[in-house]
């Protein structure tokens, strides 16, 4: 015996139109969430808060990611593809960039292949091919317009490097490093208000041995913020450091004017005492 | 704040960890002291912090060290000067180098899983076992967590306990206190534990 369909009744009826429009909403709502923990996660790490910064790009991830089930559209990929970007995630990153590309996203193709070369370069250096991965870092340095994938590159490439000078005599390592300054350089200037380049070229600047230069550059990347936990703690400890170089090097005079300035910065930074930052167990 | 209420937060997480890790009693105070410290920080994306902390997920901080820094950074530190005194005496750089990939990420970065992971080290100043052993049981440590982490619930029932402790006002409390509390909670014995045995 086989059942007829019921039909439905005015209460049926507007009982499934007030569940479109609910459903409807809810999509607006996924969209909407995601942008603004999206926003939030950029206003925080801009402002070091690492932690939070990363709980706000899970959170729009989530809500993107709920958006491209129900409503798939160019503006939720790409938002759920930013949101995996920023957390490393970069496989899924270019599924979603080359899904967004494909709904007319017009960036979306080229983020997804810098994604894509991000990955592959990473993959090489944990093989121990050195070399090409250094080349595909350098590339995307050169030519991403993509944030997050040039941070990442930036790192890796100047990690490779100054691992790599170690091994090298006087003279080849102070061109190893005067090269690597000037690209960073180069990235400063094409983004001057970027922490991690400040960062970055303190790491570099302390292993010339220029504490003065590298001590500026951490205070730099401090007041300008960084991307994350461990390196803003491996910055605190880049500023202690070059305080103790500095003040064994340079004269009476000098050194209590330094102590006095660096005394300022300490305090700004709510530092338990000049040599120690806040998060540091006594 | 009342201590009692913390300390009964702590047991609970104690029958948390019971329940999703019943074999594993080593690793109740590393995560359960992590626990304490993001509570502190008001930061509840637990999942993330305990099982990436050899992977952070945004750009990593350059790990590549000169040996100026290398050597500042147990000439700093009280305890690790004088346990690396001859090392550093007879400018030993390659054993420094050795040890600091271990020591620089629990001692100088001051990770709190690792410094929970490796509690009885730091506080018996035993800083050649952390060198030595810390790749194999983070390395363990990490596989240990695996089943557990698969779980949702045991995620949900951490970042509970976590804004629990934060409501009760665990910041408060000194981190030696925390860490004297949390002992006291992993050692109680736990029903599971036991009736197991």
């Amino acid at each position: 015996m086989t059942k007829r369909p019921r039909k439905l009744g005015g209460v049926g009826i507007l009982a499934v139109s007030a569940w479109a429009l609910l459903l409807d909403a809810a999509c607006l709502t996924h969209l909407r969430n995601a942008k603004a923990a999206y926003a939030a996660a950029q206003e925080l790490a801009a402002h070091y808060q690492t932690e939070q910064a990363t709980a706000a790009y899970k959170r729009a991830l989530a809500e993107a990611a709920l958006e491209t089930q129900r409503t798939p559209s160019a503006q939720a990929f790409m938002l759920k593809g930013l949101a995996e970007a920023n957390l490393g995630l970069w496989r899924d990153a270019e599924t979603s960039f080359v899904k967004a590309a494909g709904l007319g996203f017009g960036e979306g193709e080229a983020w997804a292949s810098d994604v894509s070369l991000l990955g592959l370069a990473v993959s090489f250096e944990e093989l121990g091919f050195q070399e090409p991965s250094l080349r595909v870092y350098e590339n995307l340095l050169g030519k991403s317009s993509f944030k997050p994938v040039r941070l990442t590159a930036a790192q890796r490439y100047a990690d490779l490097i100054l691992a790599r000078a170690r091994a090298l005599a006087d003279a080849e390592l102070d061109r190893t490093l005067s090269d690597l300054v000037r690209t960073i350089e180069r990235l400063e200037a094409s983004d001057f208000a970027c922490g991690y380049y400040h960062y970055l070229h303190s790491q570099a600047e302390g292993h010339r041995g220029r504490y003065g230069r590298s001590y500026d550059e951490a205070v730099m990347a401090r007041e300008l913020g960084l991307p994350s936990e461990k390196a803003l703690r491996d910055n605190d400890l880049q500023v202690v450091f070059c305080c103790d170089k500095l003040a064994a090097s340079l004269g009476a005079g000098e050194r209590e004017a330094f102590a006095a300035a660096h005394a300022v910065w300490a305090k700004k930074w709510g530092w338990k005492d000049p040599r120690t930052p806040g998060w540091k167990t006594e | 704040m009342s201590k009692k209420d913390v300390e009964s937060a702590l047991a609970r997480g104690v029958e948390i960890l019971n329940e999703f890790l019943p074999a594993k009693p080593a690793l109740y105070f590393p995560i359960l002291y992590s626990a304490c410290v993001w509570a502190v920080r008001r930061v509840f994306d637990y999942r993330d912090r305990i099982l990436s902390w050899q992977v952070w997920l945004e750009p990593e901080a350059v790990l590549t060290k000169p040996d100026e820094f290398i050597v500042h950074f147990f000439l700093a530190d009280e305890a690790l000067h004088r346990v690396y005194a001859a090392e550093l005496t007879a400018g030993d750089l390659k054993a420094l180098r050795a040890a600091f990939p271990a020591l620089y990420p629990v001692c100088g970065l001051e990770d709190a899983f690792l410094r929970g992971l490796f509690r009885k080290e730091l506080a018996a100043g035993d800083f050649r076992t952390i060198a030595t052993e810390f790749s194999t049981r983070a390395a363990r440590a990490r596989d240990d967590i695996r089943p557990a982490a698969a779980e949702l619930g045991f995620w949900t029932a951490l970042e509970n306990l976590g804004e629990e402790l934060a409501a009760l006002g665990i910041h408060l409390l000194s981190d030696a206190d925390v860490q004297k509390a949390v002992i006291n909670a992993v050692k109680k014995k736990p029903a599971k534990d036991a009736k197991s045995g």
